[in-house]
C-alpha cells in the first residue's frame, strides 16, 4: 500500500541488548518501537486535504498546520494508522467534497475511517489524536477552532474518542504520526512534545 | 475566444496526476520515495520565464507529443544533483547519458499517460533526447517566444535524498486553447446551472496574459515602495501569475519560519495578500529602517516596522491592478504574523477555498540590494471576482 523504504534489512547497526538478534517476522508491533530514528524507515507526507493510511513502519507526517487540523487514528490491535490534513469544517452538501473529501473535516474523517477500514482496522478500536486548529489571524474569523469543534463532533458520532489533543492557540504545527501511535507535535519555537 | 479557470482547474488536475505517475515509475526505479510537492501552470511572458531561470543549469530529457496534444515536454534536474541521481539508477555512474534517458521515457511516459486518459486520445512521444541546458533554455521550444504561454510546471521532492525534479509541459498554443475553449463550454453550463446561473469563470484568452502583466506591475510598484521607505536598492526577482490548487499553496512557502504582513483585500477583485519574509530577511529590513539597534530582532518595533512596510507595498501593489482594471480595491490594516511559514498562510487558503479549490496565485520575490534580504508576496485574488474584472476590461 504505502512504498516505503522498511525492506527488513539485516540490522548491522549496533542493537540494543535484547538480542534475539531476529528479524522483526515474530515482533509483535510494541517491540519494534523506540528504535533509532524514523528516517530508516519510510516517511509519508500528507498533503493539505488529504489524507493517508500505513499498515507498516512508516512514519505519516503532515507540516504547516496554522488554521487547518490534523486528525491521526489508530487501530493498535491491528497496526493500522491513518493521518487526515484537513482545511475546513464542513464539505457536507458541497460539491468539491466528492472529487476532494480530505479538503474538509467531515467528508475527511469519514473517508478516513472508511480507508482504515478498508486496511483491517477495525473501525470500534479506532482511538483518535487531533493537532492544529490554530487562531493564526484575526482575518479570517476563527476557521481554526470551527475546524476544532467539528472535529469533536464528527468523532463522536462515529464513536471514535479522542484520546490526547493539542489544539487552538495562535501557534503553528507540524506533526509527525510514529509507528507507537504517537502523535509527535512541534511547534514553530521547534519544542517538540508527544501526545 | 473564452477560456473557463475551470478549465484550467481541470487541466491542472490532469498535470498533478500525470505528476504522481511519473514520481511513482521514479520512485520504482530508484528506490527513492519521491513526492509531487507541487503542480502549476503558469501563464507567463518569454522574458519572464527567461528571468525567472536565469542562473540554473539542468540536465533533462524532452520528447516531441503528437496526437491527442502536440507540444513538448521536459523533465529536468538541477546539474549539481547528476550524481546522486546517477548513484541511485540501474547501471549507475557507468550508465551516464543512457540511464538519465531512459528515466525521462519513463517518468515523461506516466506524465502523459494521464493527459491522454481524459482526452480519450493516445498522445505520441517522440523518441527522448538527452540535454543539457543553462537556464531557460531547458525549456520547451517556444516557451520563449510567445508572450502568454500556458506552462505546466511540477516539482517532485525526494524524501529522504537531495534530488529534486521538475516535469515541465508546453502545449503548442493554438490546438491547446482549442482544446481548453472546446472543455469550456460545458463547464460554464454546468457552473451557471449550480450556482443558479449568476456567476462565470469564463474570461477572454487574451486577458491572462494581461493579468500576467499586472501581476507584474504591481510587482514592481511594491519594490519601489521598500525602496522609498527604506532607502535600500530593490529590484524584482521573479514575478509570475501561476494557476494552482489552492490546497498546494502552503506547501510552497515552506516550513521555515517566516514573518510578515497579511492584509485582506476588498473590491473587485476581493481576496488576500500576504508578504513574507524568512527570519533573517525581516530582521534585517527592519534593522535597517529603524533609527536605533533594537535588543529583540523581531519585537514590538520591528513589528511596527513591518507592518508599515506592509502597508506601503500593499497599496503599490493593488494601485496597479485597480488602475489597469478600472476598479476601486482597498486593503485591511496590516496583521502581523510570525510563525512556521506555511502555518501563516494557510487560513487564508482556507478562507479562499470555501469558494473555489484552484486559485491564481502571484508570486513575486523582491530583493534587496546591500543588506541580505528577500521576501516572497502571495496574492489570492477571488477567482469569480478576478474574472468578471478582466472580462469587462476586454470589453472596453
Amino acid at each position: 500500500m504505502t512504498r516505503s523504504l522498511s525492506d527488513d534489512r539485516p540490522d548491522d547497526s549496533a542493537k540494543p541488548a535484547e538480542s534475539d538478534g531476529d528479524a522483526v517476522d515474530d515482533a509483535d508491533p510494541a517491540a519494534v518501537t523506540g528504535g533509532p530514528g524514523a528516517d530508516d524507515r519510510g516517511r509519508i507526507k500528507v498533503g493539505v486535504g488529504e489524507l493517508a493510511v500505513t499498515t507498516d513502519e512508516s512514519t505519516l507526517t503532515t507540516s504547516g498546520l496554522g488554521s487547518c487540523v490534523a486528525v491521526a487514528l489508530v487501530d493498535e490491535r491491528a497496526g493500522v494508522r491513518g493521518l487526515l490534513h484537513a482545511m475546513l469544517p464542513a464539505g457536507e452538501g458541497r460539491t468539491t467534497a466528492a472529487s476532494r473529501p480530505a479538503k474538509y473535516v467531515d467528508t475527511g474523517i469519514d473517508s478516513l475511517i472508511g480507508a482504515l477500514d478498508d486496511a483491517g482496522a477495525d473501525p470500534r478500536r479506532l482511538e483518535a489524536r487531533v493537532a492544529g486548529g490554530a487562531e493564526m489571524l484575526d482575518l479570517t474569523d476563527a476557521v481554526g477552532p470551527r475546524n476544532v469543534e467539528r472535529v469533536g463532533e464528527v468523532l463522536d458520532r462515529a464513536g471514535v474518542p479522542i484520546v490526547a489533543s493539542d489544539v487552538g492557540d495562535t501557534v503553528g504545527r507540524t506533526v509527525r504520526f510514529d509507528p507507537d501511535g504517537r502523535l509527535v507535535v512541534r511547534a514553530a519555537d521547534g519544542f517538540e512534545r508527544a501526545i | 475566444m473564452r477560456v473557463d479557470v475551470r478549465a484550467l482547474g481541470a487541466c491542472n488536475r490532469l498535470a498533478e496526476r500525470g505528476a504522481k505517475q511519473a514520481a511513482g515509475a521514479l520512485s520504482d526505479l530508484t528506490g527513492t520515495d519521491l513526492a509531487v510537492e507541487v503542480t502549476g501552470a503558469s501563464v507567463a511572458s518569454g522574458e519572464d520565464l527567461a528571468e525567472s531561470f536565469a542562473g540554473r543549469e539542468s540536465i533533462g530529457v524532452s520528447v516531441g507529443l503528437r496526437g491527442g496534444l502536440d507540444g513538448e515536454a521536459v523533465l529536468a534536474f538541477d546539474a549539481v544533483n547528476a550524481d546522486a541521481l546517477l548513484s541511485l539508477l540501474p547501471g549507475g555512474q557507468s550508465m551516464g547519458r543512457s540511464a538519465v534517458t531512459e528515466v525521462g521515457n519513463i517518468a515523461l511516459g506516466g506524465f502523459l499517460d494521464g493527459w491522454a486518459n481524459y482526452l480519450g486520445k493516445a498522445i505520441d512521444m517522440s523518441p527522448p533526447r538527452y540535454f543539457e541546458a543553462d537556464g531557460a533554455a531547458v525549456l520547451p521550444d517556444g516557451a520563449l517566444a510567445g508572450d502568454g504561454v500556458f506552462l505546466f510546471e511540477s516539482r517532485l521532492d525526494a524524501t529522504t535524498t537531495d534530488l529534486d525534479f521538475s516535469i515541465y509541459m508546453l502545449p503548442d498554443s493554438g490546438p491547446f486553447r482549442d482544446l481548453i475553449v472546446g472543455k469550456t463550454a460545458p463547464a460554464v453550463t454546468a457552473g451557471g446551472e449550480a450556482d443558479g446561473g449568476t456567476t462565470s469563470t469564463a474570461v477572454p484568452y487574451e486577458s491572462l496574459s494581461t493579468f500576467s502583466s499586472l501581476a507584474k506591475r504591481g510587482s514592481a510598484n511594491a519594490a519601489d515602495n521598500i525602496a522609498m521607505m527604506t532607502g535600500l536598492e530593490t529590484s524584482v526577482d521573479v514575478s509570475r501569475l501561476r494557476f494552482v490548487p489552492l490546497a498546494d499553496v502552503p506547501a510552497e512557502v515552506g516550513t521555515e519560519p517566516h514573518a510578515g504582513t497579511v492584509f485582506e483585500l476588498q473590491g473587485e477583485p476581493s481576496g488576500y495578500l500576504a508578504i513574507l519574509f524568512e527570519e533573517s530577511s525581516a530582521a534585517a529590513v527592519a534593522d535597517a529602517m529603524l533609527p536605533m539597534e533594537t535588543d529583540e530582532p523581531l519585537g514590538d518595533m520591528a513589528e511596527n516596522a513591518l507592518c508599515e512596510l506592509g502597508n506601503v507595498m500593499t497599496s503599490g501593489f493593488i494601485d496597479g491592478w485597480a488602475n489597469v482594471l478600472g476598479t476601486t480595491i482597498t486593503h485591511s490594516p496590516p496583521e502581523f504574523v510570525h510563525d512556521i511559514g506555511a502555518s501563516t498562510i494557510s487560513p487564508l487558503v482556507a478562507k479562499l477555498s470555501e469558494r473555489q479549490d484552484y486559485g491564481f496565485v502571484i508570486d513575486t520575490a523582491i530583493q534587496t540590494e546591500g543588506i541580505q534580504a528577500r521576501c516572497d508576496v502571495y496574492a489570492l485574488p477571488d477567482e469569480r471576482e478576478l474574472a468578471r474584472a478582466l472580462d469587462r476590461l476586454s470589453e472596453s
